[in-house]
């Protein structure tokens, strides 16, 4: 089926009509809100930061130009409200504290079935990186930008991104062992 | 020559291969480990999510920035399409317009039903003999194909018929040495026994030899 571009869903939004703004949030719905999930670690912030994304996307609607994709530039958008929620949090919570992501009795058999153990240990480790760390990877594993993009989005250098991303891999490495190890011990 | 920064980065691009990466990375401990991170996040990412997502309502917030501009149409684009198809309509149909008497006429033309008629038989019979042309072509291609697959049929079973030949005549080499095997074999267990016997008798009897006394 003829699928519409982003651009030309925003051009017939900034005209008024609505069904095509409907179209382009639906469009980027779930995304926001699983990309939202993994950075604040719990439903209601991630449906907050999914609020928060949307009414500053339609304020500011007339003011994406073009010269990245649309989507680089949402996450312009959401990266900089997602820093900002996280900035406002406790500054130091404890790893107890956490919630958990997912609530294994409410788990259905599909995660069951996509190794839910190790989505679990990558998730809890991913929750224990510094914030601007976790961003990097979230952009880079899950929204698959590239380098260049992540740092055009955060208005970093692209070598500034690379050691946050790379000093980020190091922290997961050894957690992963250290869990790796723990888990191997039980058995 | 690429180091190790190099060759990681080219496997987050989707530029070379996890094997490849890791065949490449296996001798430093520090880029194996990270690129053995790096394969469980990107494995995270590629599961799918099943948490609802939560509806949110921004018709609202869309009506009170947007709203006041009402969905304007252009009116040129139909009008462009509307004339387009006009166009096309008056030029399939007899409807003729004509400069007649310094001005313009609309007429529908009066076409000539037996013109028309020998055109169309015209069509046909060069339609007719495209078929025919097309049919012998066809014939032709079928009778060359049937000539090369009896040809090939005759080879494989020339080959076939050869090789139950050949398979027969050893067949029958074996079974001639195992006859003569068992013929040997009988020899030795049945008639060498008896000609010794009859050797020795014959010795004992010679009319030279001599007898005790």
């Amino acid at each position: 089926m003829f699928k519409r571009s982003d651009e030309s869903l925003i051009n017939k939004a900034l005209n008024g009509d609505e069904r095509a703004w409907q179209q382009l949030v639906s469009r980027y719905q779930s995304v926001l809100y699983y990309y939202g999930l993994r950075l604040m670690g719990n439903p209601d912030d991630a449906r907050d930061l999914l609020q928060d994304v949307c009414m500053v996307l339609c304020r500011n609607l007339a003011q994406f130009r073009g010269d990245s994709s649309f989507k680089t530039w949402l996450f312009g958008i959401a990266n900089y409200r997602a820093m900002d929620m996280l900035r406002k949090r406790k500054p130091s919570q404890d790893l107890d504290d956490i919630p958990e992501l997912y609530n294994e009795d409410e788990q259905s058999h599909e995660q069951q079935l996509y190794g839910a153990q190790t989505q679990k240990l990558v998730q809890q480790q991913l929750r224990t990186l510094p914030p601007e760390q976790r961003l990097v990877v979230e952009l880079r594993f899950y929204q698959q930008f590239t380098f260049d993009e992540i740092a055009d989005q955060l208005a970093l250098s692209s070598n500034t991104v690379k050691s946050r991303f790379y000093a980020a891999l190091d922290k997961l490495r050894v957690q992963l062992e250290v869990a790796n190890v723990g888990q191997s011990a039980n058995f | 020559m690429l180091d190790n920064q190099q060759i990681f980065e080219a496997w987050l691009a989707g530029k070379i291969t996890a094997a490849e990466c890791e065949q490449q990375l296996r001798s430093d401990n520090q880029w194996y480990g990270r690129f053995l991170a790096a394969q469980n996040i990107r494995q995270d990412a590629r599961a799918p999510m099943f948490d609802s997502v939560p509806d949110i309502d921004t018709s609202q917030l869309f009506r009170q920035q947007w709203g006041h501009k009402t969905a304007k149409t252009a009116w040129w684009p139909k009008l462009s399409v509307g004339m387009s198809a006009m166009a096309l309509i008056i030029s399939m149909s007899p409807l003729q317009l004509q400069l007649h008497g310094g001005g313009l006429a609309l007429r529908w033309d009066n076409f000539d039903a037996a013109a028309q008629q020998q055109q169309f038989n015209t069509m046909l019979a060069g339609f007719q003999q495209q078929q025919q042309q097309y049919l012998q072509q066809q014939l032709q291609i079928q009778q060359q194909q049937q000539a090369t697959q009896l040809v090939m049929l005759k080879d494989y079973l020339s080959e076939n018929e050869q090789k139950a030949r050949r398979s027969d005549m050893l067949e029958l080499v074996e079974y001639l040495n195992q006859q003569r095997q068992a013929d040997w074999q009988y020899w030795q267990d049945n008639a060498q026994p008896s000609q010794a016997r009859l050797d020795y008798s014959s010795r004992s009897y010679l009319p030279n030899r001599t007898q005790p006394e």
